[in-house]
C-alpha cells in the first residue's frame, strides 16, 4: 500500500518534469508578451519531429539529434518570432490569442502535409529499465529528472543574475519604463521567445523515447496540460511553474491509480477551475501582477 | 418571384421523379439476363482506401464467376455505390441503387454506422442487404427473427470477437483474472461490455478497469496498478497507435513477458513488435482473416489478387471477394433470381468459405470462425480457426 503510493508519487515527479520544462517557457513568454502562446505545444512537437528527422533519414545517434531537433525548432522561433511574436508587443490581448492559435494551425499543418499525418516510430533514446531504490524506471526518465532540475536551477540563476535575465523581469513588470531606460523591449521579446520554444522542443525530444509515437497533432494535447500549469503556477512565475507541474503530475498519477485511467486528464482542469475561483492570480503569489 | 418558380420546379421536378419511379418499377429487374449486384462502400473520403479493396474484392469474385459461365448462364454486374463513410451518402447510394439502378442484390457498407442506416432503405425495398465487413452486433439483432428479415451479414462481430479472445484465453491459457485497459471511445467500451456478458460463462473477473483517452501517452500509473493487482492478462481493445506505447511501459514497469495483452489493437504488425518485442510477446489477437492464414483458398486468393492489382489484399477485399461468392451460390442454390427464393436459399447455406463453413442463425448472422493469433518469438503465429455461439439478448 505505502509502496504504491511512493511508486506513484515518482511516477507523478517524472511526469511533472516534462510539464514543467514545457510550461517554463510558456509561462516566461506570457511574461514578457501578456499573451498565452496557444502555440506553445507545436515546438515541443517539432522538436520532436527535427530529431526523429534526424534519426530516421540520416541516421544520427540520439545525442545529435537532440540538438538537431532544438536548434530546428529555435531556427523555426527565430523566424515566428521576428514576424508574429514582435507584433504582440504591447497588442490587445486578442491579437495575441488569434495570431498564437493560427501559427499552431499553420506549424501542424505544414508538420503534416510533409511528413504525412500518420504515427512514427521514434527509435532513438535510452529505454533500459533500471531499478533504483526497488523503483523500475527506464533511464531516459532518469534523464528527462535530471535536465528537468538542470533547466530549473539555469533558469532561476539566469533571471537573478544575467543581465539578460533581469531585462527579462524588468520587461514583464512595467514595458514603457523599460524603453525609457534603454532595454530594448521588442529584442528582449524575441530572445525570451527564443528560449521558451528551444525549451518546449528539448521537452518534446527528452520524452519521444518512452512516448514512441511521433505525430502532427501531438503538440495540441501539451498545450492544453500546460495550461492550467502556469495558471496555477502564477502567469511568468518560474518557481511557482515548477511546483504546480509536480503537483499536477502526482495528482494525475494518484488519480489514475485510485480512481481511474479516464479521470485524469480531468485533474489539470478541475484544479484550474478552483484555482480561478479561490486563487485566480496562483497559488504563489499574494496578489495579481498582470 | 424567385420563391414562386423554385417552388413550381420543385414540384415538377418532385413530380417527375415519382412518374420515373413509377413507370422503371412497372419493368420487371434484370430483364437482360444479369444479375445486378450493388455494391455500396466508402470510395471517397477518409476510408476510401477500404472502398477501393472492396470493389476490387467484389470486381475478382464477379470475374472469376463470369469467366466460368455464370450463374446458370446469368453475369454478375457489379454496380458501386460511394457511402464516402457516412450514414447520410450510404443511403442515398442504396435508394440510387434501388430505384435507379434496379439492383437485385446489395453488398455493403464497410462502417457499422452507415450499414446501420442502411437496414431500413433495403427493408422497405425488400432488397437483399448482405453486409461483408461491419463488426458492430447492433445490426443482426436487429435482423432476421429480430426484425430487419432482408440484412444477412457474413462478417464476424465485435462480440464474436470478444467472446472468442476470452474463450482462448479461458481454456488454452488457463487465465480467470483479467485487466481492462481499452481506448475511451465506443468500439472500446462496446467490446468490454461483451467480454463482461460472458465472463461468468468462464468463471472469470476483471480486477481492474481502466480506458484510456487518444493520444494518451502516459501509462505508467495505471500499469503498476494492474501489476500489482494480480491479473494474469490485460484485455484490451484500442488504437493500433497506442499499443507501442503501451508495449514500452510494460516494460518499465516489469510487467513485460508476464502479462501478456490479449483482444485487438494490431498487435502483430512488425512496427508494433519491433517498438516492445518483449511486452507484445504471447499477446494474443482474433481476426476476420489476414493474408497468412494457412488454407488453400485463402492462399490462392492472395496470389491472384496480388498478381492482378500488383497489391497484397486487406482483410476488406478478401471478405468482399468471399461474400460475392457466397452470394452466387445462393443464387445458384435457389435456381433463381427471384429475390424471395435467394433470401431462403441464404438462410439454409452451408458454404465453404477459405476459413471455415458458413452458416446463418436465426439472426441473420454467420457464423464465422475467427482466427486467432499469438505472438511467438517475435513473430505472429497463427493459432487455428475458432468460432462460439454467441447468446443474443432477450
Amino acid at each position: 500500500m505505502f509502496y504504491t503510493i511512493i511508486e506513484q508519487v515518482v511516477n507523478g515527479i517524472v511526469s511533472g518534469s516534462v510539464y514543467a520544462i514545457v510550461a517554463v517557457g510558456m509561462t516566461m513568454i506570457f511574461g514578457v508578451l501578456r499573451a498565452i502562446n496557444f502555440a506553445h505545444g507545436e515546438y515541443y512537437m517539432l522538436g520532436t519531429f527535427g530529431a526523429w528527422f534526424a534519426i530516421e533519414y540520416f541516421d544520427l545517434p540520439y545525442p545529435v539529434a537532440i540538438v538537431i531537433g532544438v536548434v530546428a525548432t529555435a531556427v523555426i522561433a527565430v523566424v515566428v518570432g521576428n514576424f508574429v511574436m514582435q507584433r504582440i508587443v504591447g497588442a490587445p490581448a486578442e491579437a495575441g490569442v488569434l495570431a498564437t492559435l493560427g501559427v499552431a494551425l499553420i506549424l501542424q499543418n505544414t508538420v503534416i502535409l510533409v511528413f504525412g499525418g500518420s504515427y512514427k516510430f521514434f527509435s532513438g533514446g535510452y529505454i533500459e529499465p533500471v531499478t533504483l531504490f526497488g523503483f523500475t524506471l527506464a533511464e531516459q526518465r532518469i534523464l528527462i529528472i535530471i535536465v528537468g532540475l538542470i533547466v530549473f536551477v539555469g533558469l532561476e540563476l539566469m533571471v537573478t543574475y544575467s543581465r539578460m535575465g533581469k531585462a527579462m523581469r524588468a520587461v514583464s513588470q512595467n514595458i514603457e519604463c523599460c524603453a525609457v531606460v534603454g532595454i530594448d523591449v521588442r529584442n528582449i521579446a524575441l530572445w525570451t521567445f527564443i528560449l521558451g520554444a528551444g525549451l518546449a522542443a528539448l521537452s518534446g525530444v527528452l520524452t519521444a523515447p518512452v512516448n514512441v509515437s511521433v505525430y502532427g497533432g501531438m503538440g495540441e494535447l501539451i498545450t492544453f496540460k500546460t495550461l492550467p500549469i502556469i495558471i496555477m503556477g502564477g502567469l511568468g512565475n518560474v518557481r511557482g511553474t515548477f511546483v504546480a507541474a509536480m503537483i499536477l503530475g502526482i495528482a494525475e498519477s494518484l488519480v489514475a491509480t485510485y480512481v481511474g485511467l479516464q479521470f485524469r486528464d480531468t485533474v489539470g482542469f478541475a484544479t484550474l477551475m478552483l484555482v480561478l475561483m479561490w486563487r485566480p492570480h496562483g497559488l504563489f503569489s499574494a496578489q495579481a501582477r498582470f | 418571384m424567385t420563391i414562386e418558380l423554385s417552388r413550381r420546379g420543385f414540384c415538377i421536378g418532385t413530380a417527375l421523379i415519382g412518374l420515373q419511379t413509377v413507370s422503371s418499377s412497372a419493368f420487371a429487374r434484370s430483364e437482360d439476363g444479369t444479375v445486378k449486384l450493388g455494391l455500396v462502400a466508402p470510395m471517397s473520403g477518409p476510408n476510401a482506401r477500404y472502398g477501393a479493396f472492396s470493389l476490387r474484392g467484389a470486381q475478382m469474385a464477379a470475374k472469376e464467376i463470369n469467366g466460368a459461365g455464370g450463374i446458370g448462364g446469368r453475369k454478375i454486374n457489379i454496380l458501386a455505390g460511394d457511402s464516402q463513410g457516412t450514414p447520410v451518402e450510404g443511403v442515398s447510394a442504396t435508394r440510387r441503387l434501388i430505384d435507379q439502378d434496379q439492383v437485385d442484390f446489395i453488398i455493403g457498407d464497410v462502417s457499422s454506422s452507415v450499414t446501420l442506416a442502411m437496414q431500413p432503405v433495403a427493408e422497405d425495398a425488400g432488397v437483399l442487404l448482405l453486409n461483408a465487413a461491419s463488426s458492430n452486433p447492433k445490426i443482426t439483432y436487429k435482423a432476421g427473427v429480430g426484425g430487419f428479415k432482408w440484412t444477412y451479414r457474413n462478417y464476424p462481430t465485435d462480440e464474436n470477437r470478444a467472446l472468442i479472445v476470452l474463450q482462448y484465453a479461458a481454456e488454452k491459457k488457463g487465465f480467470t483474472k483479467y485487466a481492462v485497459l481499452s481506448v475511451d471511445s465506443d468500439y472500446g467500451r462496446a467490446a468490454i461490455e461483451f467480454t463482461k456478458k460472458y465472463l461468468p460463462r468462464f468463471k472469470s473477473q476483471i480486477l481492474t478497469e481502466d480506458y484510456y483517452k487518444e493520444g494518451e501517452v502516459d501509462f505508467r500509473s495505471v500499469l503498476s496498478k494492474i501489476r500489482d493487482s494480480g491479473a494474469q492478462a490485460i484485455i484490451m481493445y484500442g488504437n493500433a497507435d497506442s499499443t507501442p506505447i503501451v508495449g514500452r511501459q510494460m516494460m518499465e514497469v516489469g510487467i513485460a513477458g508476464k502479462i501478456p495483452l490479449i483482444g485487438n489493437a494490431e498487435f502483430n504488425t512488425e512496427k508494433t513488435i519491433k517498438a516492445a518485442p518483449k511486452a507484445l510477446e504471447g499477446a494474443i489477437e482474433a481476426a476476420a482473416w489476414l493474408p497468412a492464414y494457412e488454407s488453400e483458398k485463402s492462399k490462392a486468393f492472395v496470389d491472384k489478387f496480388t498478381a492482378e492489382y500488383r497489391e497484397a489484399p486487406n482483410n476488406h477485399a478478401y471478405v468482399h471477394w468471399e461474400t460475392t461468392h457466397l452470394l452466387a451460390k445462393a443464387i445458384e442454390q435457389a435456381q433463381s433470381i427471384d429475390r424471395d427464393k435467394v433470401r431462403a436459399a441464404l438462410s439454409k447455406i452451408h458454404y465453404a468459405s477459405a476459413v471455415g463453413e458458413v452458416t446463418f442463425d436465426d439472426h441473420n448472422q454467420a457464423r464465422l470462425p475467427m482466427i486467432l493469433l499469438e505472438i511467438e518469438n517475435g513473430k505472429p503465429a497463427i493459432k487455428g480457426a475458432y468460432s462460439a455461439e454467441i447468446d443474443y439478448p432477450k
